[in-house]
């Protein structure tokens, strides 16, 4: 449905791959340079439009961390990057970025999914929906959550903004969004 | 066979020039700083629990014409071996990961590993598709090898591991690198752009 209710004539997958393409045009308005990425099956074609995107360095990692310690150290490279992920991902990162981010003031954007919210199916990421965001308030961490199509220039200025503090900032992409509904 | 940690040490640091290094938590950043006293060339990665090899991988790829010298404990490695899919995935040419296996957790008063006897870095860097991989027990080995570890190749990272002993005695008690986060940050930094030219603070900040 679009915004008057009327029926949306645009098949879903195009709609999905229209604002995966959209949030990856964010990143290389940002000046991104290095992504690396571990999947959600929400962030599939946001990765499938890494990977399409010139210019775009996109580096599959093994685990969630491991993206934390590769986009640190593009920093002394001179590259900007992010990390991109779904939600149990940064649950699981909070070591990495508060010891390494943190402590040495490096710039992180990353980008994640907003699961365990009203409207996810699946069960097993209640806990996100319960933690998530009270985690990212604990840790003191900046985060925005982009949740409609109007809304996607706020990732790049979220990324600006991690450089500008030095510091972490979280972007989190709800199922609406991502699925081209909102 | 192991090679004393402080011999291994003050090897690598007398045969150092002008490679960006990174050193992980522990023994190896202490026992760095110790024979350096190098706080611009060196990023002292303190706490990474694994990730000072990838840092390093983010670094060298941003400035292939460095080399780049990553360490890691390999108490480290066991925490996350994965780390290697991507390295060889990255395939930069210009690191040199050093992994400093003493068998031991050494910056916890030499826990030992899990499986501390059997491990075999080497055989899980070529299980990976790793072809550089260099393995090393003694000074001699090390002397003879370090020709061919320290020549970039242009298929590929190089993987070394140095078997070294666990630290006792004087060396347990080193110096942690009296240097706080940001300057570390500012310090490596500035010397990055100094020496490459490239822009970290004035175009991304």
């Amino acid at each position: 449905m679009n915004e008057t209710g009327q029926k949306s004539t645009q098949p879903a997958g195009d709609a999905r791959a229209a604002v995966a393409s959209g949030i990856v045009s964010q990143f290389s308005a940002a000046g991104v340079g290095l992504v690396g990425s571990l999947p959600d099956n929400w962030i599939a074609q946001v990765i499938d439009a890494c990977n399409e995107t010139p210019d775009l360095r996109h580096v599959p990692v093994n685990r969630e961390e491991s993206a934390v310690g590769l986009c640190s150290g593009a920093f002394f490279g001179g590259t900007r990057s992010l990390a991109l992920m779904g939600a149990s991902g940064v649950m699981t990162i909070i070591y990495a970025v508060t010891k390494i981010s943190y402590t040495y003031e490096v710039p992180l954007p990353i980008v994640a999914t907003l699961r365990g919210a009203p409207g996810d199916g699946h069960k097993h990421h209640v806990s996100n929906g319960l933690y998530l965001l009270p985690v990212l308030d604990a840790i003191d961490m900046t985060y925005v959550i982009v949740d409609r199509a109007e809304k996607l220039g706020e990732i790049a200025t979220a990324i600006e903004h991690s450089y500008l503090i030095s510091r972490p900032v979280c972007i989190l992409l709800t199922r609406g969004l991502l699925r081209g509904e909102a | 066979m192991a090679i004393p940690f402080r011999t291994c040490f003050e090897y690598l640091a007398d045969r150092w020039t002008d490679e960006l290094v990174v050193t992980s938590a522990g023994n190896t950043g202490q026992m760095w700083w110790d024979v350096t006293k190098n706080a611009e060339q060196v990023f002292y990665l303190d706490a990474s629990m694994s990730l000072s090899t990838l840092f390093a991988s983010g670094i060298a790829m941003g400035i292939p014409e460095r080399q780049v010298w990553a360490f890691m404990g390999d108490g480290a490695f066991c925490m996350n071996p994965g780390m290697l899919m991507v390295e060889r995935d990255l395939n930069l040419p210009n690191l040199t990961h050093f992994l400093v296996s003493n068998r031991v957790y050494g910056a916890t008063s030499n826990a030992p590993l899990p499986n501390q006897v059997e491990n075999d870095y080497g055989a899980v860097a070529r299980s990976m598709g790793l072809s550089r991989v260099f393995t090393f027990t003694s000074l001699d080995e090390l002397d003879s090898g370090f020709d061919a570890v320290s020549r970039p190749n242009k298929d590929g990272h190089t993987f070394v591991v140095l078997e070294v002993e666990p630290i006792t005695g004087p060396d347990a008690k080193l110096e942690v690198m009296p240097i706080d986060g940001p300057e570390m940050k500012f310090r490596f930094g500035r010397y990055v752009e100094r020496t490459t030219g490239k822009k970290i603070f004035s175009d991304q900040i």
